[in-house]
């Protein structure tokens, strides 16, 4: 025992040691230049499994379609990267929870990016964006919609306009088209930071109207079976229903409603926002109402660029807000670093001091973008002039269809 | 009434898929003593054969993208060709995960962990081979049947009330076939006691590997009704049901084939008493339901003190 004794303050030193190797060992670099040995990296973070998966999928894209443009010649953007140098964009998997977007997170800001894209989901980034922070590493989120994202810290930023501005026109578009509707109900995912925000703007946005919603019904992100939710609710007649959920939980809520006997109208959030909701809810997505921060229809020449860009990839199909978002995240990270290195070769600057300046940049420009033109404030929140309304219509076959933007809609 | 009424129909449509989860983990555990926790796994994989089966194309980000096999089998065919594939995927589980450990007489756990082990090897494959991409089996794949149906004023999808009819049905046909032939009791022999089973000329390892069998082909066929009701979502579709159908199992008592059925319809009607106002709640309404049941009564509804029973 007494010998124990005496070797416990060798072994503490040792220990304090081998901590203070390991923890120089692992310093990330940020004092070190920034490497563009391989082109200038920027990582993304996105949901690639998990039921997240199907914003993932739509995310990838945008982000492979403006790594194309914004580095190839001849395609009518910044032809060559950086100074020569292309934007080398790492995707990493974050899957669909805070564990893995924060790992993501981590993994690429090791490996020295000079700024991160994404998380898909705002659940994510409320724990993977302190992250970023704490380590000084731009963040711009392509589809983070909650409320309190951009406030997280200095370092975070998005291009996914606020569910508070969106949310509200489709229920006054839902009002318009519907006038007699006077009970409403509401449906929400009670385990997700983007549902719970979304859900109190939309009973917000019906309060205004003077529609007290009639039930709420709270879900959970993996629930599948929404017949007891579903029963109680319709037990009120509604003819309105809100939804805040997630694409596959939402899209087997919507199928269930329909086939359950519900024909009244149906709004949901910017979760649904994605024609991978098509398989789930099938003919059943028929006529829902869907608030858009892009437009196809929009005739800018960067717009008719990333349009023409998905249709070649896609076989002609139109490109959903989510990948218009990502290519604009993209975009936006790429432009500012060009503008950096104008004013200060990238080359000759340590990768803190390259995150730092390029967050300043970053907030400082104006970018004309497939959303239309876009700024940031100073607290990072996204600055969009453009938005409209939706309706999904469905082929007959049920198995396909399309965001038809309705007239009217908001300038 | 009609609410009392709705409450009941909702709890019993749960209900129904947890049993019929439960039946095919009851079964592997009433002979083996042991949980197979790739049970799940092979859930997951009926779904997807079901899918496959009628027609339905792979997603764009698996390996597979864009295979859709040449033929589309009637929906009840390709079911029923799903379940023999499941049937056959979990006789692979057993040559691998189980039979190896068995030989060498090991710890119990380890087969509980080598069988977590073969579950997420499977998720990962299917993942691998047709992306984690959501599927949906076409809402007209029933064509010909109402998308719902009134019972005296309680409404039901029709895929759920199938559902309830699919899980009396394997009650019964499983109960019958374990009491009343030859092939059933003999796997009771086996599951009361090996050895004694062994000494009676009974080939253990052939009744468990038909344990085994059964057990996926109702896990496939689960998978796939499921998979119809409530789409498929993605590859770790089935682990929200395996830990459901842990709790079903318990509480209906290990081993026992009706208490299965009876634990996963309770589970069913606990949930469903939930106001719906508070369901998001329901999952832990339903596990402290367990809770204190087992506090009453540990072997669970219908198990015995002792471990062997079918």
């Amino acid at each position: 025992m007494g010998s124990r004794l005496v070797s416990l303050p060798a072994l503490a030193a040792a220990l304090l040691g081998v901590v203070s190797v390991l923890a120089a060992c692992g310093s990330d670099g940020s004092q070190q230049p920034l490497n563009l040995s391989g082109g200038v990296p920027v990582g993304a973070v996105l949901a690639l499994t998990s039921n997240a998966n199907a914003y993932g999928q739509d995310q990838q894209i945008g982000l492979d379609l403006a790594q194309r443009w914004f580095n190839g010649p001849g395609l009518g953007g910044q032809a060559g990267g950086i100074g020569g140098k292309p934007v080398r964009l790492r995707i990493e998997d974050g899957g669909g929870d805070e564990q893995g977007a924060s790992q993501a997170f981590n993994l690429l800001i090791d490996a020295g990016v000079v700024a991160l894209i994404g998380p898909t989901l705002s659940q994510q980034a409320f724990a993977a964006d302190p992250i970023a922070q704490r380590r000084g590493v731009p963040v711009v989120a392509p589809s983070n919609t909650a409320v309190g994202i951009p406030q997280i810290g200095s370092f975070i930023s998005r291009v996914s306009a606020s569910s508070a501005v969106i949310a509200p026109l489709s229920i006054a578009k839902a009002l318009e088209l519907n006038p007699g509707i006077s009970r409403a109900a509401v449906f929400y995912a009670q385990d997700d930071a983007y549902s719970t925000s979304e859900t109190t703007i939309f009973q917000k946005a019906l309060t205004t109207k003077g529609l007290k919603p009639v039930t709420v019904q709270r879900t959970q992100l993996n629930d599948q079976d929404f017949q007891n939710q579903i029963t109680a609710a319709l037990r009120l007649h509604p003819d309105l229903i809100v939804i805040s959920a997630q694409a596959v939980d939402g899209g087997n809520l919507i199928r269930q409603l329909r086939e359950l006997g519900y024909k009244g109208a149906i709004v949901v959030g910017n979760g649904m926002n994605t024609p991978n909701i098509y398989p789930i809810c099938q003919a059943s997505c028929d006529g829902i109402l869907i608030a858009q921060a892009y437009s196809p229809e929009l005739a800018t020449p960067i717009n008719q660029t990333f349009l023409k860009l998905y249709k070649q990839a896609k076989g002609g199909a139109i490109p959903p807000q989510l990948t218009a978002q990502a290519f604009t995240a993209f975009q936006v990270v790429a432009e500012a670093l060009e503008r950096l290195n104008r004013r200060q070769p990238l080359g000759a600057l340590k990768l803190a001091e390259a995150r730092t300046a390029l967050m300043a940049e970053l907030l400082g420009g104006r970018y004309d973008t497939p959303l239309g033109e876009i700024s940031f404030t100073p607290d990072g929140e996204v600055v969009q002039k453009n938005f409209y309304v939706a309706q999904v219509r469905m082929q007959p076959d049920g198995r396909s269809g399309r965001f038809a933007l309705l007239n009217g809609s908001p300038p | 009434m009609d609410h009392l009424l709705q409450i009941l129909v909702n709890g019993l449509s749960a209900g129904a898929v947890y049993a019929l989860f439960a039946l095919g983990y009851t079964l592997v555990f009433s002979v083996l003593g042991v949980i197979n926790f790739a049970h799940g796994a092979v859930f997951t994989l009926g779904a997807y054969f079901t899918y496959l089966l009628i027609g339905g194309p792979v997603g764009a980000n698996g390996a597979l993208a864009g295979f859709r096999l040449p033929f589309a089998l009637p929906f009840w065919l390709a079911l029923a060709v799903a379940g023999l594939g499941a049937a056959l995927v979990s006789l692979l589980v057993e040559a691998t995960a189980f039979a190896p450990l068995r030989r060498q007489r090991s710890d119990p756990l380890l087969t509980l962990i080598s069988s977590l082990g073969a579950g997420v090897v499977l998720v990962n494959l299917v993942q691998i081979l047709m992306g984690a991409e959501s599927y949906a089996i076409p809402a007209g794949t029933l064509a010909g049947l109402p998308a719902a149906v009134n019972l005296g004023g309680a409404t039901v999808r029709t895929v759920q009330l199938l559902l309830m009819g699919i899980a009396a049905l394997v009650l019964v046909v499983l109960t019958l076939w374990l009491e009343r032939s030859r092939s059933g009791k003999a796997l009771q022999a086996v599951s009361e006691d090996p050895l004694m089973a062994r000494l009676l000329g009974i080939p253990a390892g052939s009744m468990i590997r038909l344990a085994f069998a059964i057990s996926g082909f109702l896990a496939g066929v689960a998978g796939g009704l499921v998979g119809l009701s409530v789409s498929i979502a993605g590859p770790y579709f089935g682990i929200g049901f395996g830990l459901k159908g842990l709790g079903v199992l318990v509480l209906g008592g290990l081993g026992s084939v009706p208490g299965a059925v009876l634990g996963g319809l309770v589970v069913g009607l606990a949930e469903a008493l939930v106001p719906a106002e508070f369901s998001g709640t329901k999952d832990g309404v339903a596990y402290a339901f367990l809770f204190l049941m087992l506090m009453l009564r540990p072997q669970g509804l219908l198990g015995r003190p002792q471990s062997s029973k079918v």
